[in-house]
C-alpha cells in the first residue's frame, strides 16, 4: 500500500524526471499490439495483460493524463488515468512481475520504440513510491553497504581463491597455475559474480585455466569486484551509479587496461553501456565481457581447443542484456563452435531470442517465482526442441533459472556457463622439459 | 483564396506550432553518451527508416503480414491524401486518369483502415488496450480519405476535402495520430541505441579461429 506521500514522490517523478527518449516513445506508441507475441511472458499465460502494450499503457494512461492536453482535458476519451494507489500496485505486476524488461518487444515494435525503456520508467517510479520488491532492494543494500550483493567479507573472497588456486594446480597438474588476487601491475582485471564465490566457484576456476592458457597478466580483487548491479533492476540511477563506481574506480586504481567481465548479463551492460552516463564520464579501462576475452584468445591463437573434449550436443541461450542489449552476439558462436563437436542452436536466437524468464531481478523477487517459473516455459520448450544435452549460457543470472527450469520442466540437461565449457576443451602445451 | 483552403492553411500552421512545441518540451535532454560505441549509431538509424521497414525485418510483420500489409497501405494512402491536400493549394487540377489512380489508392488505403479498425475492435488482446479515442482517430481518418475519393471523382467535392484536411491536421497533434511525427523521434532514439550496441543492423557471423 503506498500512502499519499508516497504517491506524490512518484507523481513527482512523472511530471519533473521524464527524459526525452521515454516520453518520444510513450508519444509514438498507437497500441497496435502487434507486439504482443513477441513477449515470452504473454505466450505462456496467454493474458492480455502480459503484453508489452498492455505493460506500456500502466505508464502511457498516467502519461497522458499529466503531460497532454486531451489527457487532461477529456480523460476517458484518451484513456488517462490519475496516478493513484491502485495504478501503482497495477504498476508492481506489471513492470515486474509480467516484464524482465528483456528488450525482445523493442525489436518488433511496429513503430520502432523500446517498451522496456518505459518500463523501467515506470519503475523509477515505483522506486519513489516504495514499491520495488523487497527481495531486489536488499541485494542493492548489501552491494552499497559491503560492496557486493552477498555480504562476502575480504576473508571470504581470499579464502575460496585460494583454495580454488590449490585445486586448479592439482587438476591441470600444473603447480605455476595462478589465481591472483589485487595485483596491481596486471594487464586485466577480471571482475566476478559473489554467487561465483558462494555457490559456483568452479566458473572462477575455469577462468583462471582459461587466462592461464592465454599466458594473461590478470588478476582478481577481493574487494569491490561485485559486477552484478541490483541498483540497475531497481531503476535507482543513483545507487546503480554507486555500485558501478566502485567496480570501475578499483579497475583505475590497480592500473590494468582492461576491465573484464564475467559472465553476467546485466553486469556486462551495467559495467559496459549503463555506467559511464550514471557516472558521467567515460572509464579510464576498457571493458569488455569474457565471452569477447575467449574469442580474442581463440582468434590469435592463444588458447587451443580439442572440441572431442564436449561431444554432447550443446545449445547456447542468449542473454538479453549481453547479446540483445549489449550487442556480444558472434563472439559465443566462435568460442562454442571450436569448443564442441555439435552445437545446436535455439529458434529463435541471437537478439531475437527469447528471455529465459529470470531477468529484469525477478530471481530476487520471490513474490514472482511461480510467474517467473511459469514464463520461463518458453525457454524450456526452445531448449527441448535442440535436442542438446548440455545448455550454455555466458550469464550467471540465467545460469540459475535454467537450473531451475531443467527440474522444473524435466529437460534432463546440464547447464553451464560457457567458460565451463570452454575449459574442459582447453588443449595445454606440454610441460617444458 | 477560398475559404477551406484558409481552413487548410490554417490547419497545417497549428499543427506545426503544435509539434514544434510538443518536441521542444518532450521531456529532459539526454547528455551525448559517454560509453564508448561498439557499431555506428549512424548506421543504426540509417537501419531504423530503411530496412527495418521490410516485412521480414521484424518478427512482428513477419508473423501478422495481413496486418503489416493493411498498415502499409493505409499509411501510404494517408500520405497521397496529404500530398494531393498540399497540391489542392494550388490553381491546378490533376488530369483525370491521376485522380482516378489516387481515387483507388485512397480506397485501397480506406478498406485496410476500417479492416484494421474491426481488427480492434475483434480482438481480445487490442479491445483490452483501446480507448474510444483510437476510435475516433481511426474514423478521423478514414472520413479523410473517404472526402479524398469523393473529391478525387468529384472536383466539385475539393473544399469537402480540403475541410476534412483542415480538421485532420488540426486533431493530429492532440491524440494518438501525434505518432506521426513521434514516429520519427522514437525511430531515431530506437536506431541510436541499436546501432551504438552493434545489434542493429545485424553483425555479420564472424570466422573462426585461424588455423
Amino acid at each position: 500500500m503506498a500512502d499519499a506521500a508516497a504517491v506524490e514522490r512518484a507523481l513527482e517523478v512523472l511530471t519533473d524526471r521524464l527524459d526525452e527518449r521515454t516520453a518520444a516513445f510513450l508519444n509514438a506508441c498507437v497500441r497496435c499490439g502487434l507486439c504482443a507475441d513477441s513477449c515470452h511472458v504473454h505466450l505462456a499465460d496467454g493474458d492480455p495483460a502480459s503484453t508489452p502494450v498492455a505493460k506500456v499503457e500502466r505508464v502511457a494512461k498516467l502519461f497522458r493524463r499529466y503531460h497532454t492536453l486531451l489527457g487532461r482535458l477529456a480523460p476517458g476519451f484518451v484513456g488517462a488515468e490519475d496516478l493513484t494507489d491502485d495504478a501503482l500496485q497495477g504498476m508492481v505486476t506489471a513492470a515486474f512481475g509480467r516484464c524482465t524488461v528483456c528488450g525482445r518487444c523493442a525489436l518488433t515494435c511496429s513503430v520502432g520504440l523500446d517498451p522496456s525503456a518505459v518500463i523501467r520508467f515506470g519503475r523509477t517510479m515505483l522506486l519513489a513510491a516504495g514499491l520495488v520488491p523487497k527481495g531486489i532492494l536488499a541485494n542493492r543494500d548489501a552491494a552499497l553497504e559491503t560492496g557486493n550483493g552477498m555480504r562476502l567479507s575480504r576473508e571470504d573472497v581470499v579464502e575460496t581463491i585460494l583454495w580454488l588456486e590449490e585445486d586448479l594446480r592439482q587438476t591441470l597438474g600444473d603447480p605455476t597455475v595462478r589465481l591472483p588476487v589485487d595485483e596491481e601491475g596486471a594487464r586485466v582485471l577480471y571482475a566476478i559474480n559473489p554467487r561465483e564465490i558462494k555457490f559456483f566457484p568452479l566458473s572462477i576456476s575455469a577462468a583462471g585455466a582459461i587466462f592461464h592458457a592465454a599466458g594473461e597478466s590478470w588478476t582478481l580483487t577481493s574487494t569491490d569486484f561485485d559486477i552484478t548491479n541490483y541498483g540497475y533492476f531497481a531503476a535507482d540511477a543513483e545507487a546503480a551509479g554507486a555500485i558501478s563506481r566502485k567496480v570501475i574506480e578499483r579497475a583505475e586504481a590497480l592500473g590494468v587496461e582492461e576491465l573484464v567481465v564475467a559472465e553476467c548479463g546485466h553486469g556486462y551492460r551495467s559495467l559496459r553501456w549503463e555506467a559511464p552516463e550514471w557516472l558521467g564520464r567515460a572509464p579510464r579501462v576498457r571493458i569488455t565481457s569474457f565471452v569477447e576475452k575467449m574469442a580474442e584468445y581463440l582468434e590469435a591463437g592463444r588458447i587451443r581447443l580439442d572440441p572431442a573434449k564436449n561431444t554432447r550436443p550443446v545449445t547456447l541461450h542468449d542473454p538479453c542484456n549481453l547479446v540483445r542489449n549489449g550487442g556480444v552476439i558472434e563472439e559465443q558462436r566462435v568460442v562454442l563452435r571450436s569448443a564442441a563437436t555439435t552445437f545446436v542452436e535455439m529458434t529463435p536466437n541471437r537478439a531475437e531470442n527469447y528471455c529465459c524468464g529470470g531477468g529484469g531481478g525477478l530471481l530476487a523477487a520471490s513474490e514472482f517465482t511461480a510467474k517467473r517459473i511459469e514464463s520461463g516455459r518458453i525457454k524450456a520448450d526452445q531448449i527441448r526442441a535442440t535436442g542438446a544435452k548440455v545448455v550454455t549460457s555466458p550469464c550467471h543470472n540465467c545460469i540459475d533459472q535454467l537450473m531451475e527450469l531443467n527440474r522444473h520442466y524435466k529437460l534432463g540437461v546440464e547447464v553451464k556457463t560457457l567458460g565451463e565449457v570452454v575449459a574442459d576443451a582447453l588443449i595445454f602445451a606440454a610441460p617444458a622439459a | 483564396m477560398t475559404l477551406p483552403s484558409l481552413a487548410l492553411l490554417v490547419g497545417f500552421a497549428a499543427a506545426l506550432a503544435s509539434f514544434a512545441v510538443q518536441r521542444l518540451r518532450l521531456g529532459r535532454r539526454l547528455a551525448a553518451p559517454f560509453a564508448p560505441p561498439r557499431a555506428s549509431a549512424a548506421a543504426g538509424v540509417r537501419y531504423a527508416f530503411t530496412t527495418a521497414f521490410l516485412p521480414w525485418a521484424k518478427e512482428s510483420a513477419r508473423k501478422h503480414l495481413a496486418s503489416y500489409l493493411a498498415g502499409i497501405v493505409f499509411h501510404l494512402a494517408v500520405f497521397a491524401a496529404l500530398g494531393w491536400l498540399a497540391l489542392s493549394l494550388l490553381p491546378a487540377a490533376p488530369p483525370a486518369a491521376a485522380a482516378h489512380a489516387l481515387a483507388a489508392v485512397l480506397a485501397a488505403g480506406l478498406a485496410c483502415g476500417l479492416g484494421l479498425l474491426a481488427k480492434r475492435r475483434r480482438n481480445t488482446t487490442l479491445r483490452a488496450v483501446s480507448t474510444r479515442e483510437d476510435l475516433a482517430a481511426n474514423l478521423l481518418v478514414d472520413a479523410f480519405l473517404a472526402a479524398g475519393i469523393a473529391a478525387a471523382l468529384r472536383p466539385t467535392l475539393l473544399p469537402v476535402f480540403q475541410v476534412a484536411g483542415a480538421a485532420l491536421l488540426l486533431y493530429a497533434p492532440l491524440g494518438k495520430l501525434r505518432h506521426m511525427l513521434f514516429l520519427l523521434t522514437s525511430r531515431r532514439y530506437w536506431g541510436t541505441y541499436f546501432g551504438r550496441r552493434g545489434v542493429r543492423p545485424a553483425p555479420r557471423p564472424l570466422a573462426g579461429p585461424r588455423g
